[in-house]
């Protein structure tokens, strides 16, 4: 249809059931919080139109359903994606557990070129809620332990950190899209294997 | 080379179209709307292709632009055009001049980048000239000085040189530079993906026909005879609309037909009416596989065609519809005051109502392109453009030269002659093989091509062979001719048969399954069941002839109000001939049983609690120690301590400072809050504020209280009341209390004795915790209090909810009292099966939450029916932890409750319910077989939608139904929708197809087939479509259309 000619940021929203992907995403594209969204069945997206470092792209946001029985439906969503986003409740220690699998399940079904370079970035919502249980330095901790994620706290529906955090989505989907055509450029027959070390960071495991 | 002219020509069309598309739909087209920008693209591609470089010598670049300069001094459209560039590129020296130079090096059919922000700030808009010429409405004239002028800047292969090209390309912008182009920013004027909403509403204006075009299977295709049929009996499509959309259409540019002229207010006289001024309208020209069609619409119908249609609809028959196969004559008149006149004269010498053209070279413009239009097959006599002899093709333009040297003779009369009738069919007409009726090899291909399906291509080349015949010299023997072509139509019409029973043998092998082979009339069912029939169905409360409640259930739905007590039946836990004693015996034994089962979770629900909050517990003592040492939170906007959030519970501040001034002391002391904190399930929003009000209440409640002790005593008491109240009730009934309430553990069972002594105990060793729970557990407090208050007020009310209640009244304080480590392993539970079940219970619990809240029912005013919700849930997952909970079933469950509002007949129906169901869960296979059915029946009943899913790639996997299946369109429709699309398909179970679902989603996506088809929707555009279609469709005619598509293939299948 008629966009196809601009910039096409595929984005994938991963994270556990009710931590507020269906929210954050209608938080930046529509401005607009309800606590009236039901849980997502199959995968839904909307698009939006950003302009980064000047360039204007449209970037298609994939929201998924949250149980990760339905993750087999994955890889029909998440081939071709630019960046992913993990999404925990900063409330919920359980659903900053599963960040991991969620990761490494992407990577499977996915199968980006490089794995240890494809962008994700982690987003902490609900920082309006009390009481957390995962501090902001422990979430760091995971991230840095992943290739130095970018981490932001967000609360889709106070809008905190929401533009923000999107924002450095797109520049990360952009990047990864000029470096994978430049890479498809050169070496258009490289295979990666996609066999993630799960570095065992002394903070995911006891909660 | 013609191919890449087609191609170059044809990418200008179709921006074209969508320009005028744009403008019409959208009433303005911005400057820098991205259609504008692909069609300046193709416009560019078709100038610069074969440019000569030689001729721009003076210029360091070869580009268009250069040319346009080049031009200048000799085209005076070009010149302002020209000078207009010079005067924005001294505005910005920055810029660099040639917009376009670097076209050369660029694919010819580049996608533009459409600029976003304002133009000062980013580099020059693409094709700026071009852009420039179209907004001054120059562009025509420019490309028609150069095609005339083509020799000298054009190689001789170039699109511009062709003469046929090169008109075209000219005529084809006639209508984007009638245009205005708006400079107003709205926050939509960017041509993006139009939302469903607007792709339906353009449907509805553009959409001729809402079936299937050139169909290669017009027996097997079932679309057509479907659509017209709904079409007769629908009230909603008048005669008129349909002539109306049909006309509409000729707007657009669409798969069926090309749009070779375009022209608003045109002037025409309408014939048979009593108007003697001439009427404005919009003159178009279509390429359709009948052939030319000449079409005119009054202004009136042309704009904001959604209002007012009764108004309008006198107009329709004013509207022009000329074939140009029965055309003969085409009377020119040329006036030099009020442009041209013409005149259509057809085969019986009638005279179609005068074409005033306006001023201009219109009236050439059109001539020209029916000119264009009717070759190969036809032409103009004498032709409009004649040819020199020699190498160069020199172009003379009849009516203007004329009009300039001779003024008496300035009408001209052409007649349009087909090559094809002249020198071939005309003596084939003879051969008996042939229908008088398709005396035109056009009309000869379109029929055998659809006939034929595997054989279409090779027969087509061969065919066509046949077709140069005319320009082959005349010493060809006719008869090899005619032998020739019976040869070739009977091989077609062999091959066209032989892949018609191989396609039907194809539908028998794998179709056959999915419908039932008996054919179940829908005579007089049309009503479905109402309250009248379903007394003559119901006699004596006995239900015997079940195949007549099937079948008006499925032709006709159910009455709103009959649904509680029919549903039952067709979900198969009412057996159909049983009497209303049995009925009400089963119903009391599904509720007990349902009962105890509710008894067994809520005992193990209590654990998972106790061990969600010691886990809860030891996370925020982790945290807070983690937050002690310092740690600075990056986000800047969030504002909050850290340290202060450890002690804080949902239950907000205010509770907190309530505490430290509360001069009773009532409060527990601080060291017992960390066990407190723990107590938080839900952050729903909703249950904030009820826990708001709860706490109120309960601090009332407190200070009412003398002592802490006392509270708990009461509640106890309470308690102990009900739990009497409830074993005398059921003593009544004549079962044992003991035997019929499990005694599942010693610390957490329901036995009266067990549970009051432990109450006593857990209280006596320690009261804080219990205390805090009770004040400040977010859920419960306020809930168990009604729930106490409401078993105790209707203590008379003799139903299940209230023994639900009960049960769960009295699990809570064992809940919340169960604080021993030892107790929270769970006695008799095994490790696995409380983290399994604790696990599903989150679950549950959260979509319960967000289960269509903004459906009244479910609403915040009908919290209870919450309950009712997750009762069910957890019952079911209950008794199938293999499955376990998986997110969509909470929809499923919706329904029910909401058309029973009894939690064990919901219970018992949803089991029945899941037999089917839970195979389309990720843990069964149907989802698969599901997606392998809808591509067989989309291949057979809609080979054209077929194609182009395989054509656009892997989405033939179907993704965009999976909630349709998993759900049974629950999600897709509104409540009422919902009961209408459920019983259908439990009925269509005995009378039509166990898969009836199949042919729903067949006919949900073929309902909007035409926007698919049209806009070339990919996987992802058709999910986007259908989600936000999504409570949206006109469901009644869906399940029409699915009846009918059932009933085509019961008969493709059955005649044999």
């Amino acid at each position: 249809m008629a966009s196809r000619k601009k910039v096409l940021l595929k984005v994938i929203i991963l994270g556990d059931s009710s931590v507020g992907k269906t929210s954050l995403m209608n938080q930046y594209v529509n401005r607009k919080f309800s606590n009236q969204y039901k849980a997502t069945i199959g995968a839904d997206f909307l698009t939006k139109e950003v302009t980064v470092d000047d360039r204007s792209v449209t970037m298609q946001i994939w929201d998924t359903a949250g149980q990760e029985r339905f993750q087999s439906l994955g890889v029909a969503f998440y081939r071709g994606a630019d960046c992913c986003v993990l999404v925990f409740d900063v409330t919920a220690p359980n659903t900053f557990k599963s960040l991991d699998s969620w990761r490494d399940e992407f990577l499977v079904q996915a199968s980006p070129r490089e794995p240890e370079n494809f962008p994700f970035v982690l987003l902490g919502n609900k920082v309006d809620l009390e009481p957390r249980s995962i501090s902001s330095k422990r979430a760091q901790q995971w991230c840095q332990s992943k290739n130095n994620i970018p981490y932001f706290e967000t609360s889709a529906k106070e809008a905190i950190n929401v533009e923000q955090a999107f924002l450095a989505i797109a520049k990360n989907a952009l990047a990864q899209q000029n470096s994978a055509v430049d890479l498809y450029n050169e070496f258009p027959d490289q295979i990666k294997l996609t066999n993630t070390q799960k570095p065992s960071n002394g903070g995911s495991s006891c909660c | 080379m013609n191919s890449k002219h087609e191609k170059l020509i044809g990418q200008v069309k179709k921006e074209v179209k969508k320009v005028m598309e744009e403008s019409v739909t959208r009433n303005f087209i911005h400057e820098e709307s991205g259609s504008v920008t692909s069609l300046c693209g193709a416009v560019e591609a078709c100038l610069s292709q074969g440019l000569k470089r030689r001729a721009l010598g003076l210029f360091k670049t070869s580009s268009t632009t250069a040319l346009l300069h080049k031009i200048a001094k000799h085209c005076p459209e070009a010149a302002i055009i020209s000078k207009k560039l010079q005067d924005i590129e001294n505005l910005d020296p920055n810029r660099r001049s040639s917009s376009s130079s670097d076209s050369l090096t660029k694919p010819l059919f580049q996608k533009s980048q459409t600029v976003i922000t304002p133009p000062s700030t980013l580099p020059q808009p693409k094709y700026l000239w071009i852009r420039l010429a179209l907004f001054e409405k120059q562009l025509t004239k420019i490309i028609d000085f150069l095609v005339s002028n083509a020799n000298k800047f054009y190689d001789k292969d170039a699109l511009v040189t062709d003469p046929d090209y090169g008109s075209t390309l000219s005529s084809l912008l006639l209508g984007p530079c009638a245009l205005d182009y708006s400079k107003t920013k709205t926050p939509d004027h960017f041509w993006t993906d139009p939302p469903a909403n607007e792709l339906v509403q353009r449907d509805r204006i553009s959409s001729a026909q809402s079936t299937p075009p050139p169909v290669r299977r017009p027996i097997l295709n079932i679309g057509r005879s479907l659509n017209t049929s709904s079409e007769e009996t629908g009230t909603v499509r008048n005669s008129s609309q349909y002539f109306a959309k049909d006309y509409v259409a000729s707007l657009h540019q669409n798969s069926r037909a090309t749009l070779l002229y375009g022209k608003n207010n045109v002037k025409v006289f309408p014939a048979n009416s009593d108007i003697t001024v001439p009427m404005l309208g919009y003159l178009s020209l279509h390429q359709t596989p009948i052939g030319l069609i000449i079409k005119w619409t009054p202004n009136q119908l042309m704009n904001g065609f959604a209002e007012e249609v009764q108004d309008k609809s006198i107009y329709w028959e004013f509207a022009l519809h000329v074939k140009l196969d029965e055309i003969v004559y085409v009377h020119c008149h040329q006036d030099q005051d009020a442009g041209g006149i013409i005149i259509l004269v057809g085969q019986d010498g009638v005279q179609r109502p005068p074409i005033h053209f306006p001023k201009g070279d219109h009236m050439l413009a059109f001539l020209s392109c029916i000119e264009t239009g009717l070759l190969p097959r036809g032409r103009l006599d004498p032709p409009l453009w004649t040819q020199r002899s020699g190498a160069q093709r020199k172009r003379r333009r009849p009516l203007t030269t004329l009009s300039e040297h001779e003024e008496s003779n300035r009408d001209y009369v052409f007649r349009i002659i087909d090559n094809s009738l002249d020198k071939e069919i005309l003596k084939v007409k003879r051969n008996e093989l042939l229908d008088p009726n398709a005396s035109l090899p056009e009309k000869i291909r379109t029929q055998l091509g659809s006939t034929s399906t595997t054989s279409s291509d090779s027969s087509t080349k061969s065919f066509s062979i046949d077709q140069n015949v005319p320009d082959s010299p005349p010493s060809v023997c006719i008869q090899t001719v005619c032998d020739s072509m019976r040869r070739q139509i009977i091989s077609r019409a062999f091959y066209g048969w032989l892949a018609y029973c191989r396609h039907l043998s194809t539908v028998r092998r794998h179709l056959s399954g999915l419908v039932n082979s008996k054919i179940i009339s829908s005579e007089g069912a049309e009503e479905g069941i109402t309250l009248e029939k379903w007394k003559e169905l119901c006699t004596d409360g006995v239900v015997s002839n079940h195949n007549e409640v099937y079948r008006l259930c499925y032709f006709g739905g159910i009455a709103q109000e009959l649904r509680p007590e029919l549903w039952p039946y067709l979900l198969g836990h009412h057996k159909f001939g049983s009497t209303k004693e049995q009925r009400h015996e089963l119903d009391e034994e599904t509720r007990q049983a349902y009962e105890n089962t509710m008894s067994e979770w809520l005992a193990v629900e209590a654990i998972v609690r106790q061990r969600d909050k010691e886990v809860q517990a030891h996370a925020i003592a982790k945290l807070s120690s983690e937050s002690m040492s310092g740690e600075a939170v990056p986000a800047p906007q969030l504002q909050r301590d850290l340290s202060n959030d450890v002690f804080e519970d949902i239950s907000d501040d205010d509770y907190e400072s309530n505490d430290e001034h509360d001069p009773a002391g009532k409060r527990t002391s601080r060291l017992k809050k960390t066990e407190r904190n723990t107590i938080k399930y839900e952050s729903d929003e909703d249950l904030e504020e009820k826990v708001d009000e709860g706490h109120e209440k309960d601090q009332t409640k407190f200070e009412l209280d003398a002592s802490e002790r006392s509270v708990v005593d009461e509640s106890e008491k309470k308690l102990e009341a009900e739990y009497n109240e409830k074993n005398a009730k059921k003593n009544a009934r004549g079962t044992g209390t003991n035997s019929e309430i499990p005694a599942v553990d010693a610390h957490n069972g329901c036995n009266h004795d067990e549970l009051k002594d432990f109450i006593h105990n857990v209280i006596v060793t320690n009261p804080s915790v219990d205390i805090s729970n009770f004040s400040c557990e977010p859920d419960s407090p306020t809930r168990e209090r009604d729930r106490l208050e409401s078993v105790t007020e209707e203590t008379t009310r003799n139903s299940s909810l209230d023994t639900c209640i009960e049960t769960h009244g009295l699990a809570s304080p064992a809940r919340s009292a169960c604080v021993s480590p030892a107790s929270s392993n769970g006695g008799v539970y095994s490790q696995e099966l409380l983290e399994n079940f604790g696990l599903n219970l989150h679950r549950i619990e959260k979509d319960v939450q967000r289960c269509d809240r903004n459906y009244w029912y479910f609403s915040s005013n009908n919290l209870e029916n919450l309950d009712k919700l997750r009762n069910v849930m957890c019952t079911y997952v209950w008794e199938h932890l293999d499955v376990g909970y998986v997110q969509g079933m909470c929809d499923l469950v919706a329904p029910l409750l909401v058309t029973f509002n009894d939690e064990s007949l919901t219970y018992a129906c949803f089991c029945h319910l899941m037999e089917r169901m839970v195979e389309n869960f990720p843990c069964g296979n149907a989802m698969d077989s599901h997606f392998a059915n809808m591509r067989s029946l989309i291949q057979i009943l809609d080979a054209e939608m077929y194609e182009m899913m395989h054509a656009q790639g892997d989405y033939t996997h179907f993704y965009f139904c999976y909630r349709w299946f998993l759900l049974d369109f629950k999600r897709e429709l509104l409540y009422p929708d919902v009961y209408a699309f459920w019983e259908t398909i439990w009925a269509a179970q005995q009378v039509a197809s166990s898969h009836f679902v199949l042919f729903l989603a067949l006919a949900l996506l073929e309902t909007y087939r035409d926007i698919i088809l049209s806009n070339g929707m990919d996987f992802t555009d058709i999910i986007k479509f259908f989600n936000e279609m999504a409570e949206r469709h006109d469901s009644r005619g869906v399940l029409k259309m699915a009846r009918d598509f059932v009933l085509h293939l019961q008969v493709l299948i059955e005649n044999k």
